[in-house]
């Protein structure tokens, strides 16, 4: 007899139960918080011990169970709420693997003889240096971008040259290293830029070369009976590319343009080798304070995190803008 | 005519004459002129030089930094450039002088001069608390970790050429193993951390971090043996100032024989390290 095409539903469940049980068990994860629920049954674990194999099974099957259940449990949700109660256990495990480094991250929020807490000048002092190095920057790397596209899609060898030169230079190098050439290489020709101005700089160039090529494919993307019909309609040369391929490309340029500044976002703490306070550096500054520099890098991490998720949400704003045409 | 040639050939030759004299005192003209002296320190090298309970920068360099610039009758600035810039030289004027505890060698006497030696730090192994080793010997062929480009990297390497005046000869007495480099010293501490052997058997590293960091830290080290070599710490300025490293000069060897040095030394290590023990 040939198997049914539909194979049963409890058959593929219990299957996951199998293959979860059998690697949580492989995890030996009986000398962990988890195997003090069975603490009645072996007695109450203890650490220079390995936990034994009982113990691992038994906690391996209990929790390959509460996996299971849970899988269940979100099937009866709609959509919107599967995502939240995700992104919620996703979470509380995040949260679970940090704590169990055993570190006391009260020191975040303790206040020193400044009468501020490490929280509020790792925010005041390194996130807004973060965010206005990166925006300027990103203002900056915007118009380079442009410029670099139509350098590359221009007839003119000398643009083009140009354009393709800087693109290949700038994506073609280390951020690090040109961070180091403009603050100290440009210091040798006489143009002594500050710290910031160095790094925005650099942040601006890296970006702008990187970019260049988001424009380009973007503008390449508009479909050339776009321009033909625009001329057919008297439409002036000049007014063609501002009023109906750039809109149109902006669509395509939005979302990896976002990627790039969440990307930079990151970056920028490359600038801090040349003394810029961002918040990279102000984490490790006040990290060093009392040897605790882990606790403020995992608090920095967090508050990157947060910067990102806002501007994700910027994001999503600008293309459902420039998208308006496409949607149905 | 002939007046007009003469002016002219003066003129060039006042200039040819007054231009590098005025080069020479730029940076000092600068320090006097704005009565600001910007110094370059490490925020992350307690208790040399760190970010304090107030949010200021504290610590035996930026206190004699503040000294040095006290004396010069300026205010002191404070920059925090990595240190690879820092001994890159070519500063551009952004900063007039470092005072981070850097130790003269030859290879960085060609981009900065080092006008003042300020004190003497002994340079230390320490090891995992519960390791058995206690003498510089159990040291050879073990991993040993440093940071990387310093002069602990380059005593391991056997590559050390101290520049300085006074500097107490020492011998290479550890022949490692294997040498895991770091961006800074207590990243290597961490490494330590983990366990006797986990990643590292011992630290290289200035006596008075190691100490900071076991008393501050809590980190699980001990020191084992006598000090390695003890480095003499100058001030550093960029190439081509004398009249400012004439000054600097002065006014450190004033801070020495007057017993300021003594006392900051006494106030952030405990001990004199003012002078070769």
């Amino acid at each position: 007899m040939i198997a049914p095409a539909r194979e049963s539903p409890w058959l593929s469940r219990a299957l996951v139960f199998l293959v979860a049980a059998t690697a949580l068990t492989a995890l030996g994860l009986g000398g962990t918080a988890a195997g003090d629920l069975f603490a009645p049954l072996f007695g109450p674990r203890d650490p220079a011990i390995e936990a034994s194999f009982g113990r691992n099974l038994l906690v391996g099957v209990m929790l390959a169970g509460a996996f299971v259940l849970n899988l269940e449990f979100l099937r009866l949700l709609l959509f919107r709420w599967q995502v939240l109660v995700v992104w919620g256990e996703l979470l509380l495990l995040f949260y679970g693997f940090v704590q169990s480094f055993g570190r006391d991250f009260s020191v975040v929020f303790e206040s020193g003889e400044s009468g501020v807490s490490n929280l509020y000048f790792l925010i005041t002092t390194g996130a807004f240096t973060t965010i206005y190095v990166s925006l300027i920057a990103i203002a900056i790397a915007c118009l380079l971008a442009l410029l670099g596209a139509l350098g590359k899609l221009s007839r003119n060898g000398a643009a083009y040259a140009v354009a393709t030169f800087y693109i290949s230079f700038f994506r073609g190098t280390p951020l690090l290293l040109q961070v180091v050439l403009i603050y100290t290489g440009l210091a040798q020709l006489g143009f002594v830029l500050e710290a910031v101005p160095a790094g925005i700089t650099a942040l601006a160039l890296c970006y702008g070369a990187y970019m260049a090529e988001i424009f380009r494919a973007g503008i390449e993307g508009v479909p050339h009976g776009q321009r033909e019909a625009a001329k057919a309609l008297g439409v002036p040369e000049g007014l063609i590319f501002r009023k109906i391929v750039f809109p149109q490309a902006m669509r395509l340029i939005v979302p990896p343009t976002g990627n790039q500044f969440i990307a930079m976002l990151k970056d920028s703490s490359l600038v801090s080798v040349v003394g810029v306070w961002e918040l990279t550096k102000t984490a490790q500054v006040l990290g060093k304070r009392d040897f605790q520099v882990f606790e403020f890098l995992i608090a920095a991490a967090v508050i990157y995190w947060i910067m990102s998720v806002v501007f994700e949400v910027v994001q999503a704003r600008l293309e459902a803008y420039y998208g308006k045409g496409q949607r149905r | 005519m002939h007046f007009y040639v003469k002016l002219g050939a003066a003129a060039l030759l006042a200039s040819a004459v007054a231009v590098p004299a005025a080069w020479a005192g730029e940076t000092l003209d600068r320090v006097m002129s704005t009565k600001t002296l910007t110094m370059s320190s490490d925020p992350e090298y307690p208790p040399q030089s760190f970010l304090n309970d107030k949010n200021e920068m504290d610590g035996f360099d930026v206190d004699v930094g503040k000294e040095i610039a006290k004396r010069m009758g300026a205010e002191l600035k404070i920059v925090t450039p990595g240190w690879d810039i820092i001994t890159a030289g070519s500063w551009g004027g952004r900063w007039d002088m470092s005072v981070g505890s850097m130790t003269p060698t030859k290879k960085r006497a060609e981009v900065l001069d080092f006008p003042a030696v300020y004190y003497y730090t002994p340079a230390a192994f320490a090891v995992h608390k519960d390791s058995d080793m206690d003498s510089l010997d159990d040291l050879n062929g073990k991993v040993i970790g440093s940071c990387g480009g310093c002069t602990y990297d380059a005593y391991l390497m056997k590559d050390l050429e101290i520049d300085a005046e006074g500097a107490p000869p020492f011998e290479y007495e550890v022949e490692a193993g294997e040498i895991k480099t770091y961006e800074t010293d207590t990243h290597a501490f961490d490494d330590l951390a983990l366990g006797d052997g986990a990643r590292l058997d011992a630290v290289f590293s200035a006596l008075p971090t190691i100490q900071e960091a076991i008393k501050k830290g809590g980190y699980p080290m001990k020191v084992i043996g006598k000090p390695a070599f003890y480095e003499p710490l100058s001030v550093a300025t960029d190439k081509g100032d004398p009249e400012f490293d004439a000054k600097i000069a002065e006014v450190v060897a004033a801070m020495k024989s007057d017993g300021t040095l003594k006392k900051l030394s006494e106030k952030w290590y405990g001990v004199d390290l003012t002078t070769v023990q």
